[in-house]
C-alpha cells in the first residue's frame, strides 16, 4: 500500500484524525469528512497516492468534492463554475478561481486513512 | 462590499416635453444596408433544428476532430443541458432553443483569396465593405458567414515573424498542441450556461498567436455575419500574446432583419503574458432580431496590459461583460463600453476587473445610451483579491436617456479586501436638456444635429480610443440610429 503525504504546511499540523479503513478508500474514490465544522475531500488518485482539500472553492464557495473527480489528472472541477483544480498543490489549474484552496497531509497508517488538520 | 444602484423610472408620454417628443422614432436604413439576406441554394450542410447528442456529434465528425474534443463538446452538453436558463439580466425565457439551426456550412472551403470564395458571400462581403479595409488598413482578416469562417488572410510580412491568424477549426487540425494548451484554460465550459452550450457547439471564430517581442503594428480584423433565419452562431476565439507582444483585434457583426430570433453565443478567451500588451475593439450591430450572448474573458500576467473596447449598437438583447483577470504585479487593465439601446432593445452590458495581485491597476468607463423605450442596463464587478495590495482602480458609469419611455439600470458591485486599495466610483443618469438644445440651435444648429453632437460628445471619450475608421463608421452608426429621431 503506497503511503503519501502532502508537503504543504506542516506547521499548522495540530491534529490527526481516521478518514476510514485503507481498503474502504480505493484508487479513484473520494471520501468527504467533517472536522471540527471544517469540510474536507480526501481523494485517492489513480496511482494510489492521497490527496486531501478543503471542500471550497476559491472562486464561489462551491463544494469541490461534489464535482467530477479525474483520478488520472489528479484533478477536481468544481461544480459550480467549472474551476478545475490540482488535488497535488490545490492550485486551479482554469478560471474563474485563481487562488489556491487548502490542502492537507492525508496518508495511510496501518490499515487506516489518516488526516493531518 | 457595495453594491448602489441607481434607476431612473419610465415616465408617462404625457410627462414629454417638445424636443423629447421630438426625439422620438428611429429611422434608421440598417435593412438596406445590412439586413439583406442571400439565398441559401447552394449550401454545404444544415443540420436539422434543435440540441441533441446527435447534432453535437455530427459536428464534431464533419469537422473531423481529434477525440479529446468530441469528449469536450459531449461533456459541455451535459452541462447546458444540466444548468437553469439564468433568471438575472435580460429575459431569456423567450429562445426557443429547440428552434436552431446550430450547425450551418454555406461554402466548402476556406479561401485565402476572394476570388476563391463563392459569388453569393463575396458579394455579401463587398457590401459590407471589408476586402475594401483589409486593403486599406488591416494586417489581417477573417470572415465568417454562418457557422464557419469562409475567408482567412494574414499579412505575409506577419507570418515570417511566426504571427498565426486563422480560424479556430483551422488551428486545431495545424497546431492542435497550442491550441489543447490554452482551450478553455480561460472560460471553461460549466463557467455559464451559454458558455457551456458555446462548447458543445462551437465553430468558427479567430485564432491568434502573437510570439514574443513581436509587435502587429495594424489591427487583425474578424467580421462575423448570420444569414440564415433561426441560426445559431457559436464562433470561438482564442488570442495568445506571448511576453512582450502587441495586438490589436477588432472584431464587427451583422445580420438579416427577420421577423423570428436568431442567437449569437460566442467565447472569447485571451492570455496576455508578462508585458504583453492586448486589445479587442467590438463593434456588434446584429439585427434586431438576435440575442447576442457572449462571454469573453482575459489573464493579464505580470506587466501586461489588457483592454476591451465594446460598442453595441445592435441586437435585441445582449448580455455581455467582457472580464478581465489582473493576476500577475503591475497588470493593467481597461474597459470601455458604449451600449446604444433603443425601441425593443436591451443592452445589458458592462464589464468585470479582478484585481488578484499587487500594483495592479484598472478603469472602466461604461456609457449607454437610450430611446424609444430601448433599455440600457450597467453590470460591472470589481474586485480586489486579498494579496492585490496597493490596487488601484476607477469605475466610471454615465447613462443618457433621449427621452422618458427609456430606461437605465447601474448594476455595479465592488469587492475589496484589502485596506490598502485606492478605488474610485461614480455613476450619472441625465437626459438631453432643453437647455443644451436651445443653446446649440441659438449657434445654427437644427434639433437633430443638435441631438447628434449632443450625443457623440457623450460617448466621445470612447470613440476617440478606436482606430479612426471605426471611430467614423460608430460615429455614423449612433447618427443612423438618431435619424429621422426629429420630426
Amino acid at each position: 500500500m503506497t503511503t503519501d503525504t502532502i508537503t504543504n504546511d506542516w506547521t499548522n499540523v495540530a491534529e490527526t484524525i481516521t478518514v476510514c479503513r485503507a481498503d474502504e478508500l480505493l484508487d479513484g474514490e473520494m471520501r468527504l469528512i467533517d472536522a471540527d465544522g471544517r469540510k474536507i475531500g480526501v481523494f485517492r488518485c489513480g496511482d494510489g497516492a492521497l490527496y486531501a482539500i478543503e471542500d471550497r472553492c476559491s472562486h464561489d464557495d462551491g463544494p469541490l468534492a461534489e464535482g467530477e473527480f479525474d483520478a488520472d489528472a489528479c484533478t477536481v472541477e468544481c461544480p459550480r463554475h467549472g474551476s478545475l483544480f490540482d488535488l497535488r498543490s490545490g492550485r486551479p489549474k482554469t478560471l474563474p478561481a485563481f487562488q489556491p484552496v487548502d490542502t492537507f497531509a492525508a496518508l495511510i497508517e496501518g490499515d487506516e486513512v489518516k488526516l493531518e488538520i | 462590499m457595495a453594491t448602489p444602484e441607481t434607476k431612473a423610472p419610465p415616465l408617462s408620454a404625457k410627462d414629454l416635453s417638445d424636443e423629447e417628443r421630438a426625439l422620438k422614432g428611429i429611422g434608421s436604413d440598417y435593412e438596406e444596408r445590412f439586413g439583406f439576406h442571400d439565398p441559401e441554394t447552394d449550401y454545404a450542410y444544415k443540420s436539422p433544428k434543435g440540441l441533441s447528442r446527435e447534432v453535437v456529434e455530427s459536428i464534431s465528425d464533419y469537422k473531423d476532430e481529434p477525440a479529446w474534443m468530441r469528449e469536450f463538446r459531449l461533456k459541455a452538453l451535459d452541462h447546458f443541458m444540466q444548468r437553469p436558463t439564468p433568471t438575472w439580466g435580460g429575459n431569456l425565457g423567450q429562445i426557443d432553443f429547440d428552434n436552431i439551426h446550430y450547425f450551418v456550412r454555406a461554402s466548402e472551403k476556406n479561401s485565402r483569396s476572394w476570388d476563391e470564395v463563392p459569388d453569393d458571400i463575396k458579394n455579401t462581403f463587398d457590401r459590407l465593405g471589408i476586402p475594401e479595409a483589409e486593403r486599406k488598413f488591416l494586417s489581417g482578416v477573417g470572415a465568417q458567414y454562418e457557422s464557419e469562417v469562409v475567408y482567412h488572410q494574414v499579412n505575409e510580412a506577419l507570418e515570417k515573424q511566426g504571427v498565426i491568424f486563422t480560424d479556430m477549426d483551422t488551428a486545431l487540425r495545424e497546431h492542435e498542441e497550442i491550441v489543447r494548451e490554452y482551450w478553455a484554460t480561460v472560460i471553461p465550459p460549466n463557467d455559464n450556461k451559454l458558455a457551456a452550450l458555446n462548447s458543445a457547439v462551437w465553430s468558427g471564430g479567430s485564432f491568434v498567436y502573437v510570439p514574443a517581442g513581436v509587435k502587429v503594428e495594424m489591427p487583425l480584423q474578424a467580421y462575423f455575419r448570420i444569414n440564415t433565419e433561426n441560426m445559431g452562431q457559436f464562433e470561438r476565439t482564442l488570442i495568445i500574446a506571448e511576453e512582450g507582444s502587441d495586438v490589436h483585434y477588432v472584431e464587427g457583426c451583422t445580420a438579416p432583419v427577420y421577423s423570428t430570433d436568431s442567437l449569437h453565443s460566442a467565447v472569447v478567451e485571451i492570455i496576455a503574458k508578462p508585458g504583453a500588451h492586448v486589445r479587442y475593439t467590438t463593434v456588434q450591430n446584429w439585427s434586431h432580431n438576435v440575442y447576442n450572448l457572449v462571454t469573453k474573458r482575459a489573464v493579464a500576467q505580470e506587466g501586461a496590459t489588457m483592454e476591451w473596447v465594446d460598442c453595441n449598437l445592435g441586437s435585441k438583447l445582449t448580455m455581455k461583460y467582457p472580464s478581465i483577470y489582473l493576476l500577475g504585479p503591475e497588470a493593467h487593465g481597461e474597459i470601455l463600453s458604449i451600449a446604444f439601446a433603443g425601441q425593443g432593445q436591451h443592452q445589458d452590458a458592462g464589464g468585470k476587473i479582478i484585481h488578484g495581485a499587487p500594483k495592479t491597476t484598472s478603469s472602466i468607463f461604461a456609457k449607454s445610451i437610450s430611446k424609444d423605450g430601448g433599455r440600457g442596463t450597467y453590470r460591472g464587478l470589481l474586485e480586489i483579491a486579498k494579496g492585490a495590495t496597493e490596487a488601484r482602480s476607477k469605475v466610471v458609469c454615465d447613462a443618457l436617456l433621449l427621452d422618458s419611455d427609456s430606461r437605465s439600470d447601474t448594476y455595479p458591485t465592488i469587492r475589496i479586501d484589502e485596506n490598502d486599495a485606492n478605488v474610485g466610483h461614480e455613476a450619472s443618469v441625465s437626459k438631453i436638456g432643453e437647455e443644451q438644445l436651445f443653446y446649440l440651435k441659438a449657434h445654427g444648429l437644427d434639433e437633430e444635429e443638435a441631438s447628434k453632437m449632443i450625443v457623440n460628445g457623450f460617448i466621445e471619450p470612447i470613440t476617440k480610443e478606436l482606430p479612426m475608421e471605426y471611430a467614423v463608421e460608430m460615429n455614423r452608426l449612433i447618427e443612423l440610429q438618431m435619424e429621422g429621431s426629429i420630426g
